[in-house]
């Protein structure tokens, strides 16, 4: 058990290694068979441990590698802990990996720097792993700044553009200030507990604390703000739309499937200390459902692709968290599975338009694909109509049962935010599909006759992840009685906030809004786009800017954080550094080296005047002495 | 009454040592005031191996009485060497030593 | 007979300081180095009085006898150049020198203060303290180490006199 978990996990490490050191020389096809591989062997190490799971229900086990820090009150060692949550995460970073792995390799064909591109991509690999599979709060930061850097490398992996190198600094940077927050939150679970063991954290908690202290209220915000940096949630969430400029494999798989969900996963690791702080829930719940509609709002008028998925995933992300914040984690962690599959494969369509338009990003020069592009377009809309919250495709399941104990549960204010924001959700996804595939071509002509359909290998994991959206919410769900994803997760207390009402009927009056909801919109705006010709260029205006700008929360931050910050700095460089420190020293040294040539005169070499302040020397012993 | 006598007799001495040392430019001087110093302090150990009836006080001044001998002896060598090469004895004009 | 003593004492004290004195005032080097001998003889006379017969004799023979015979030489080898000493301007601040020689005579003065009060101890000397017999034994039975060591001690400096005072090839 343990050496396959070991195998899964340092499988990718070691490709990354690889891949660097023969980056070199090393062929197209080399590199792809490694890349590749290695995640896929990850991807048969993990499900075969699922298999041994599932068939000798075997026991949640740790597995300890070193004592990392043996210090009394840190205690931090190199354990990993395998249950049913981390397996299921495992199997979505592998398994999705493996497929956007395969995608790349078709994307960046053109590219001369695969092998850099397929060893960062190796080395997230392992950081997500290393972060889901850690029974260790200290090595699962380990892992989570390891994300934040397989990002930062990624993101920026087309360094000489200058877009992509500032937004690859910024997802950094903004993701440290949530770091901090984590790191606050460590030093105190250090304090409160002296070890830094998940198990034995969550274990202690319902023993050592009561429900409600405030001290596991702070705990659970600092951690929470960790969380926030991650998963784009705001006000912290200002990087990931800016992410978007690098490949669209990257942003498939890091920002919509994996690097993104880690701060839902933490949450839902740590649930039992989260349990014990409702003030922290309610907070997380305002958060999540407040980001869900802020982002879904925005993605209306955004012209960008990309964009409209990035804030889609910060919507979608939203909702995890607002089921975390009345306690369903089993409902965040069925919409982070769904979203896996459905975000990616939306990615994925989008890259194909991309890389086959020669990037161009902005949707109002698209339009007329359906000929070109049949397959993409097909997928694309499958996508969409599951996002979007279509039974019975994926995420309506998900999403429904995340809306749902929402009402049941009484936080009718919640229900109601999530609601709009999955009917804003139906809109933009429909708004993004017209306007890329439908209607006339606004592309330049040179550029419209090179369009032609991507190759089979990136078709290929795009279907798989189609037959995951349209099946895979059937894992999630079953009527009268338990899923199997619940039965999965309920044994390590990942349950559903409200229990009493399973197994009631299927349609629910809130499940009969949501999915009119859903639908009312995919209609209106497709006839609005496609009849209508969409909303004329000079109407709202005011309105258009301010959604596409998010609100204007970047320009914001901007004008208050960054200016001063770099105001001070150059302040610093400039006036502090050297008419101040420099001077300072300077007039030391000279003071110093004038003293010295004064002092220089009393060896002038003359014996008398020696032997004379040996005699003052003698007359202070003496009175020393005899006084 | 010897003891406190001799003590202020050898203290006297020592002293005028002392400003000999201080005052005179003369280089020969000097080396004659260090052995009145020699000197002075013999005289301390001398008066007080007589009062106190222990030999070791005159085993010392056998000692020092040897050892200023002979840093007399090897001290003017140096001092006519000295001479010879600077053809002056004023110890003022020694200077070569200084620190600027 | 304890007024005689003392009187010796007083007188050949006095002798000693003045002398002394005379050593380092006189601007003649040959009379500086006369009154010195004078000190020595005063010197000599004291030991002989505190019982420190071979003491006395050695001081006479080594110091007046030998060292002082030396100084005289080098004295009048370089008898030409005392008067230029006259000639040239003093180097050190005479006030910062005469100073410190007076706050080192002060210092002394307030120890000795402090030593008035002494009284001389009981012991009883034995007949023979201070003779050659006496002291000889000491040497070389109490202290044989030391006396074989200044024996080399005075062998290099008789090597090392000899190759300092070498004229210069």
């Amino acid at each position: 058990m343990d050496y396959t978990t070991y195998t899964g996990l340092f499988l990718p490490l070691l490709g990354f290694l690889f891949l660097l050191a023969t980056s070199d020389f090393l062929g197209r096809k080399s590199t792809a068979i490694v890349g590749c591989g290695t995640v896929f062997f990850s991807f048969c190490c993990f499900s075969s441990l699922l298999i041994s799971y599932i068939n000798e229900s075997l026991v949640q086990e740790s597995f300890t590698l070193f004592h990392w820090i043996p210090i009394e009150g840190i205690n931090a060692d190199f354990t990993l802990h395998l249950d049913p949550l981390s397996l299921l995460m495992t199997l979505i970073i592998t398994g999705v990996g493996f497929l956007i792995h395969l995608y790349s390799v078709g994307y960046m064909e053109h590219d001369p720097d695969v092998n850099r591109y397929f060893a960062c991509l190796n080395f997230f690999i392992f950081a997500m792993l290393l972060l889901v599979l850690s029974g260790d709060l200290l090595l699962l930061f380990v892992g989570w700044e390891g994300v934040g850097l397989a990002s930062y490398l990624l993101i920026g992996f087309w360094y000489e553009k200058p877009i992509a190198a500032a937004a690859a600094v910024k997802a950094f940077v903004v993701n440290r200030v949530g770091d901090l927050g984590f790191l606050l939150a460590l030093l105190l679970t250090f304090h409160l507990f002296g070890t830094s063991n998940i198990a034995e954290i969550t274990h202690r908690a319902s023993i050592e604390f009561t429900l409600g202290a405030p001290i596991v209220t702070v705990l659970t915000l600092l951690y929470f703000i960790g969380a926030i940096g991650k998963s784009a949630q705001f006000p912290l969430h200002t990087w990931l739309a800016d992410a978007m400029a690098g490949p669209t494999p990257v942003s498939a798989l890091i920002h919509a499937a994996t690097m993104v969900t880690a701060g839902v996963y933490l949450i839902v690791r740590l649930h039992e200390l989260f349990v014990l702080a409702p003030t922290t829930l309610e907070i997380i719940g305002v958060i999540g459902g407040g980001t869900a509609l802020f982002a879904a709002l925005a993605a209306l008028a955004q012209t960008e692709l990309k964009k409209v998925l990035a804030y889609s995933t910060m919507s979608q992300l939203g909702f995890m968290f607002l089921a975390c914040g009345i306690a369903d984690f089993y409902g965040a962690m069925f919409h982070l599975t769904m979203h896996a599959f459905v975000k990616g494969l939306l990615f994925l369509a989008a890259g194909n338009v991309l890389h086959m338009a020669h990037e161009i990003t902005d949707m109002r020069e698209m339009g007329g694909l359906t000929k070109k592009l049949p397959k993409t377009h097909i997928l694309f809309l499958i996508g969409a109509l599951a996002l979007s919250g279509i039974p019975p495709l994926a995420a309506f399941f998900s999403k429904d049962l995340v809306l749902e104990q929402e009402y049941l549960l009484g936080h009718y204010t919640l229900f109601y935010i999530g609601l709009a924001a999955s009917i804003c959700t139906g809109a933009y996804l429909t708004r993004a599909y017209c306007m890329t595939f439908l209607g006339p071509s606004h592309t330049p002509k040179k550029i419209y006759d090179a369009i032609k359909e991507a190759p089979m290998i990136m078709i290929f994991p795009m279907i798989l992840l189609a037959l995951l959206s349209i099946g895979g919410g059937f894992i999630g769900f079953a009527s009268g009685h338990l899923s199997f994803l619940e039965e999965f997760l309920g044994q390590v207390g990942v349950t559903l906030a409200d229990l009493s009402h399973r197994g009631e009927s299927l349609f629910t009056p809130q499940t009969i809004q949501a999915i009119s909801g859903a639908f009312t919109a995919v209609i209106a705006t497709w006839a609005l786009y496609t009849y209508f010709g969409g909303i004329p260029e000079n109407k709202f205006k005011s309105l258009k800017y301010l959604l596409r700008n998010a609100f204007y929360i970047d320009a914001i931050y901007f004008f208050c954080i960054t200016r001063p910050v770099r105001g001070i700095s150059r302040l610093i460089a400039n006036v502090l550094e050297p008419k101040i420190f420099e001077q300072s020293i300077g007039c030391t040294v000279d003071g110093i080296e004038r003293t010295a040539q004064r002092l220089q005169y009393f060896q002038n070499g003359q014996i008398r005047s020696y032997t004379a302040w040996i005699v003052v020397g003698v007359v202070f012993t003496l009175i020393y002495i005899t006084l | 009454m010897e003891a406190p006598l001799m003590i202020f007799i050898s203290m006297a001495m020592f002293a005028i040592g002392i400003l000999g040392v201080l005052t005179r430019r003369n280089a020969l001087i000097f080396f004659l005031s260090i052995e009145l110093m020699l000197n002075a302090s013999n005289l301390l150990f001398v008066s007080f191996a007589n009062d106190w009836g222990d030999i070791t006080g005159l085993v010392w001044v056998f000692f020092v009485l040897v050892v200023a001998a002979a840093e007399a002896a090897v001290g003017l060598a140096i001092t006519v060497n000295l001479f010879r090469s600077k053809e002056q004895v004023d110890v003022d004009q020694f200077n070569d030593l200084k620190g600027y | 007979m304890d007024w005689d003593e003392n009187m010796i004492q007083w007188i050949t004290g006095f002798i000693l300081l003045l002398s002394s004195l005379g050593m380092i005032i006189t601007k003649n080097p040959v009379h500086s180095c006369l009154s010195f001998l004078l000190s020595l003889l005063a010197l000599a006379t004291l030991y002989l009085e505190l019982s420190a017969s071979f003491i006395a004799v050695m001081q006479i023979l080594v110091y007046a006898g030998a060292i002082l015979v030396l100084f005289m030489f080098v004295i009048i080898l370089f008898q030409d150049a005392y008067p230029k000493i006259e000639m040239v301007k003093a180097r050190n601040c005479p006030v910062f020198l005469l100073g410190t020689g007076t706050a080192f005579i002060l210092t002394l003065f307030s120890i000795g203060k402090k030593m008035v009060s002494l009284t001389p101890s009981e012991t009883h000397l034995p007949k023979d303290f201070g003779t050659v017999e006496t002291l000889g034994k000491a040497l070389y039975l109490d202290f044989f180490f030391p006396f074989e060591a200044v024996i080399l001690l005075f062998l290099v400096a008789l090597i090392g006199s000899l190759y300092i005072g070498k004229k210069a090839t």
